[in-house]
């Protein structure tokens, strides 16, 4: 005799937790970037339509050629766009609610992602100017950008 | 095979190493995919679709990496498409290639298969404990090793038929400048000596873990005679494709001679014309990531009948200068990128074909297998290539 498949409050569950050091090749390009950030210095890469592309690709978008002349942007830029994160949870990238915004620093043309300690939202507009915050300890990774503040101070 | 003539005109590889620190994972994969085009004579622009394929994402702990691929590939404004299953997906990834050529839908296309086992470890990739399931916890050689004995058992093959093995792919790589393992200094007894990891597997019947990537561009009779005008160097056409699958886990399977395995040669010699394998093909790249695996799947081929395929590695049928070469290239055993793997076969019996080979050429081979195999020995994938027309 069979039996039937048991309900589904009788059977078992557990957890799966999936951890492993991966290692990783940067190489040249991602590489010099990361390298850049531990020296507080920000790196972007001229294309082959000589826009600079920040952070940098070590293929070009459009032709997908190999880049090599590597050019150093501000560490002050603007926000292209962005979104209020009101949230005071474990883990986030600052302790206080923060702005998630595309910032294109100065003498780059692509924006990137990042977070902006603006204090409130009635702070941080499109538009606005932005520098780079660095974090204290610096050790070749794209959180050595702590945040980015606005410039003239949080209002 | 479909409507329309496939043939492969450019076949491109790395050399394949234990670590290749210098280049990003794009870097590395871009390097053998323009050395493919760069062989059939095109530029990037040239082609018409992109097909790629790797082993699980955790081997590298980098998920989907074909959605950041597109620019390093030459792939802006074109199609992109990814394969896997698991260890054979070299093989998979070719033969998808392949059938947008055959359905007429392109008319070159740049297929890659590529690993970077230097960022994670294999062992662990696969041997990670999921609840409730089965574990893997002995890694692909533990897995395989029971399966060996039986088939030593069943076949009373003598017991040196794997070191026989390990020794003719260790020396064929050393004519093989991109194969990773290159070792002059070994012999018979340096194998017998060496450390034994899952009975009978020896550490020097294992496979090494390798980073590297192996790339072809398939095109269509239009293509090829393009290709052959402008190199100089004939298409190795693709005669045959196929690809089967079964269960990890099933009543009456055996995974000693595995039913996929059969049926996908079966298939893929009906296609070419084959109707006496160990006659009619001139030499096989098939997948050996253990030593014993040769014997095995000689059989599973249909190169002998069952119980007798060690007899073809004792005899020396399946050297460089035997009547049936196997791994010219010094094989899985001498380089394992695992998703490039299968492809590095394909790749590999198109060159023999093409007069490429270099060192490791066999002359005039018109019929050539190559042949991969995935998961519990449960996802098979081959092709025959030759050099006449079909």
């Amino acid at each position: 005799m069979g039996q039937q498949a048991r309900a589904d409050d009788e059977l078992l569950h557990a957890p799966l937790v999936i951890e492993y050091g991966f290692n990783r090749t940067t190489g040249p390009v991602v590489g010099a970037f990361l390298t850049g950030l531990r020296e507080q210095r920000v790196l972007g890469i001229r294309g082959a339509d000589g826009r600079v592309v920040c952070p940098p690709v070590e293929y070009d978008p459009t032709t997908g050629e190999p880049l090599t002349e590597m050019v150093e942007v501000g560490t002050e830029g603007t926000i292209t766009s962005w979104s209020w994160v009101p949230g005071d949870r474990e883990g986030q990238p600052i302790p206080a609610p923060y702005a998630l915004a595309l910032v294109r620093l100065d003498g780059a043309d692509t924006a990137m992602l990042h977070v902006v300690d603006a204090g409130s939202p009635d702070a941080v507009a499109t538009g606005d100017r932005v520098r780079i915050r660095w974090a204290d300890e610096r050790s070749g990774s794209i959180t050595d950008i702590a945040c980015f503040e606005p410039v003239g101070g949080a209002s | 095979m479909g409507a329309n003539r496939v043939a492969v005109i450019g076949t491109g590889q790395t050399k394949y190493t234990a670590v290749r620190g210098d280049v990003s994972m794009p870097g590395l994969i871009r390097e053998a995919a323009y050395r493919a085009v760069e062989d059939a004579g095109l530029t990037m622009a040239d082609i018409d679709a992109v097909v790629i394929g790797k082993a699980p994402d955790f081997f590298e702990g980098m998920m989907m990496p074909e959605t950041y691929l597109a620019e390093a590939l030459g792939c802006v404004g074109k199609p992109l498409f990814r394969v896997h299953t698991a260890g054979s997906v070299g093989g998979s990834t070719a033969i998808v290639a392949a059938s947008h050529v055959e359905a007429g839908v392109h008319e070159r296309v740049l297929t890659i298969g590529w690993q970077q086992q230097s960022v994670s470890e294999a062992m662990w990739a696969l041997s990670f404990p999921i609840p409730f399931q089965q574990q893997l916890v002995a890694g692909a050689g533990g897995y395989f090793a029971p399966f060996i004995r039986e088939y030593m058992r069943r076949s009373n093959a003598p017991d040196d038929t794997g070191i026989l093995v390990a020794l003719k792919d260790r020396l064929n790589a050393l004519k093989n400048p991109y194969a990773h393992l290159h070792e002059p200094e070994i012999t018979y007894d340096s194998i017998k000596e060496s450390f034994m990891l899952w009975e009978p597997i020896r550490y020097s019947e294992t496979c090494p873990s390798s980073d590297g990537a192996f790339a072809m561009v398939l095109g269509s009779e239009a293509a090829a005679a393009q290709a052959q005008a402008d190199t100089g160097i004939p298409p190795a056409w693709v005669l045959g494709t196929s690809m089967r699958s079964e269960p990890a886990t099933a009543h009456g399977r055996d995974q000693i001679t595995p039913q996929a395995g059969k049926d996908c040669a079966a298939d893929v010699y009906r296609q070419a014309g084959i109707s006496d394998p160990l006659e009619d093909v001139d030499m096989v790249e098939m997948y050996v990531p253990f030593s014993w695996y040769e014997p095995m799947w000689l059989e599973n081929l249909g190169f002998a009948p069952e119980g007798e395929g060690w007899r073809l590695t004792e005899d020396g049928t399946t050297q460089m200068d035997g009547r049936l070469p196997v791994n010219c290239s010094g094989g899985v055993l001498s380089t394992n990128p695992i998703g490039a793997s299968g492809m590095i076969r394909f790749g590999e019996a198109a060159m023999q074909v093409r007069g490429t080979a270099g060192d490791h050429q066999i002359d005039g081979v018109r019929k050539a297998v190559g042949h991969a195999y995935g998961g519990a020995a449960q996802f098979f994938a081959m092709w025959v290539v030759g050099s006449d027309r079909p």
